[in-house]
């Protein structure tokens, strides 16, 4: 468990919540974004296409028109160059060389008749000759020599010659990178702030969660009056709180009403039972014979028996419909065990039975001590009353760290192969037992009201075994998830 | 000693009278809270008997009620109650005490004369205590009988002690469990008479006066004279 509980953030639903939908949140923006550059990109090639059709139709004209003389060259050359200078994107540049654009004329042979540009043009040629050009379609062209693809429109002149119109993409490249690098950041920043948001959104809400799981944790057995809180909210969470509040009140409402049918049966029962008790012991504190009394003393003992085993009852169906109000206190077994072999030995040797004890030591257990007690000494009785002479009973008193085993077994006859599974059933008692056959259920009620358990069973070698795990703390039976548990504690 | 009983069922109310009155005290009675509350603010009482269901009001709220008044006389509580709630609890820690219905008479008398003695604030603490020939020494934790030493437990000892304490008047069964033992249960078996048999065994020799008397159904008397 400490290795769940190292870092409670990690392991909370807000921090698996926030994560996902970072996830989701950064994987829509990335698309857009590249959606965004997408479109950008299209439109700066759209816009320097235009130009360069536009450019090489005008140069294409200049060519045709100025007459093939001397002066031919000059005059298309600082067309070229005027047209250069218009370039769109372009980026103003130290050095005064224009290696952005260039412009070939070449001849119907392929060989240069006119070029301006950097460089000697031939490996531009050499490039252009490489591929076939439709003429009206910019298209890429890689140059040996040169680190950025340029684009490429053509024109054909009616002489058969052509005129290449060049344009470098690294203006229009780094532009984008830019755009990308912008986007990024962006990206980023949008990110993490909207994860953070998530992520401090919902931990409030779980938040809310968690008070509420505390506080239903705390109203245990003996509580049902506190409530969880509600809060203002009218959202999923408000309705879990309230909805857990009538739950409990319809729970707390029949077990009031549980309550009040036991104890008003039990008081209608006592009190007529407090009276003939008492009448029964006015006439035997008088002068009887030993004749005489007999009957009333027994009459005492069958009270004391009927009321034990209306208070036994009761408790027993309280129990089970989990509605046994519990006191509990810091009980320490080996001491109690101790007292009650103290109590019961004398009786046990009596009757020509041993008892012994093996305990580890102190073991303190949350329990009702009264209920406890009366465990105790109905598993006694039940040896007392059911072992032949000579047999031992043994005790043996163990714990680990979140329950305390108590074993009571004895090397009599064990149980009866008839009560078989329903040994701990109401009215289940073995053909020879006096008892009224609610103490193993009574053990069991006891046990399992406090969230330990029972087992019994015949022993290989003969005997009978019963074994008690009760558990050391009791105020934290409610499962609470990892995330919880550092609180919790 | 004046006793206040405050107890709605007329059944009890009778048969308690006549014992209480036996035993010293100058009953009152009252069968509600109301009347209950007018008794004690005209007269002093010694010791209370409440029931905790009486029909106007809960015994915990009228005690609680009578307490603010400036009524510190102890009280013995009477349950009909299975299990006991905090508050009766509560109130034991204050010097109170607490019987569940049935209760055995010679219980009921010890319990009001704890509470008395508790609230009269005699010490007890003596050294040694005397009944007849046997003597106990609480600090060498050993007990005589005449000139002879009896050989008990140390068991044995609290109990013999506790009867003592009670000299001439009775103890039950489950007065010894709570008292010697600390446990208020009702075992089905006689685990507390084979201690006293065993104990009168020790005390009761031949050729002395037997101390320690069975009541059959009652339970047991050290004889003080």
């Amino acid at each position: 468990m400490s290795s769940k509980t190292a870092n409670p953030v990690m392991h909370s639903a807000a921090w698996r919540i926030s994560l996902w939908a970072t996830l989701a949140f950064a994987i829509g923006t990335m698309l857009v974004f590249a959606m965004l550059h997408r479109f950008v990109a299209n439109d700066i090639q759209r816009r320097s296409d235009a130009w360069l059709t536009g450019e090489v139709e005008v140069l294409g004209d200049v060519a045709d028109r100025t007459p093939k003389d001397r002066l031919y060259g000059q005059v298309v050359r600082e067309v070229a160059e005027l047209a250069s200078r218009e370039v769109p994107d372009k980026l103003r540049s130290n050095n005064n060389e224009n290696d952005s654009v260039f412009f070939i004329q070449a001849g119907d042979d392929g060989t240069l008749k006119l070029w301006v540009g950097a460089g000697d043009g031939l490996p531009n040629l050499a490039a252009i000759r490489a591929r076939k050009f439709i003429s009206d379609v910019p298209c890429d062209l890689n140059v040996r020599g040169f680190n950025h693809p340029f684009r490429v429109a053509s024109v054909r002149l009616d002489d058969g010659s052509h005129i290449y119109l060049g344009l470098s993409e690294r203006d229009e490249l780094r532009v984008l990178k830019n755009l990308r690098f912008r986007f990024f950041c962006l990206w980023l920043l949008i990110v993490l702030f909207g994860s953070a948001i998530v992520f401090f959104v919902t931990r409030r809400m779980l938040n809310h969660v968690r008070e509420i799981t505390e506080a239903a944790s705390r109203i245990g057995q003996s509580d049902l009056s506190s409530r969880v809180p509600t809060g203002k909210r009218n959202d999923e969470v408000g309705h879990l709180a309230l909805t857990l509040n009538h739950m409990l009140d319809r729970i707390e409402s029949s077990m009031h009403q549980l309550h009040t049918i036991t104890e008003s049966l039990a008081h209608d029962l006592r009190s007529p039972l407090t009276a003939i008790r008492g009448k029964l012991e006015i006439v035997l504190s008088g002068d009887l014979k030993v004749e005489e009394s007999e009957p009333i003393v027994s009459a005492i003992d069958e009270l004391d028996r009927l009321t034990e085993f209306l208070n036994t009852s009761l408790d027993v169906a309280e129990a089970k419909a989990d509605a046994l109000r519990l006191s509990l206190t810091e009980v320490d077994l080996d001491e109690l065990i101790r007292v009650m072999i103290d109590l019961y030995e004398p009786c046990m040797s009596e009757k020509g039975l041993r008892m012994n004890l093996r305990s580890s030591g102190p073991v303190t257990v949350l329990a009702d001590a009264a209920l406890l007690h009366r465990v105790i000494s109905n598993l006694l009785d039940n040896e007392l009353n059911h072992l032949p002479a000579s047999c031992t009973v043994s005790i043996k008193l163990g714990a680990s760290e979140d329950a305390a085993t108590l074993i009571v077994e004895d090397d009599g006859p064990g149980f009866a192969s008839e009560i078989g599974l329903h040994m701990f059933e109401q009215r289940v008692k073995g053909r020879d037992s006096k008892g009224h056959g609610l103490g193993l259920a009574f053990v069991k009620a006891v046990v399992r009201a406090h969230g330990g358990s029972v087992t019994a069973s015949n022993r290989p070698e003969g005997g009978a075994l019963l074994s008690i795990s009760w558990p050391r703390e009791t105020g934290e039976k409610i499962e609470a998830p990892h995330s919880l548990t550092l609180v919790n504690r | 000693m004046r006793l206040l009983l405050v107890e709605d069922e007329p059944e009890i109310q009778d048969f308690l009278k006549q014992p209480l009155a036996n035993a010293g005290y100058e009953v009152d009675a009252a069968k509600d809270g109301r009347s209950a509350i007018q008794l004690a603010s005209g007269k002093k009482y010694d010791v209370l008997i409440v029931d905790l269901g009486l029909p106007d009001q809960d015994g915990i709220d009228l005690i609680l009620q009578l307490r603010r008044s400036g009524i510190s006389s102890p009280v013995l509580i009477l349950s009909a109650r299975r299990s006991v709630d905090d508050r009766v609890k509560g109130l034991e820690q204050g010097g109170d005490d607490y019987l569940t219905k049935p209760f055995a008479l010679a219980e009921l008398l010890a319990r009001l004369r704890n509470l008395l003695r508790r609230n009269l604030n005699t010490s007890e603490q003596a050294t040694r205590f005397r009944v007849l020939d046997l003597e106990l020494d609480f600090i060498s934790r050993r007990a005589s009988r005449g000139k002879e030493v009896l050989n008990l437990s140390p068991q044995e000892f609290v109990l013999l002690t506790y009867l003592c304490r009670h000299a001439g008047r009775v103890v039950t069964r489950s007065m010894l469990l709570s008292e010697v033992w600390g446990m208020r249960i009702q075992p089905n078996t006689n685990v507390v008479d084979v201690h006293i048999y065993r104990l009168r065994g020790k005390v009761d020799t031949e050729g002395r006066e037997p101390l320690i008397r069975t009541l059959r159904g009652i339970g047991y008397v050290l004889k003080d004279r």
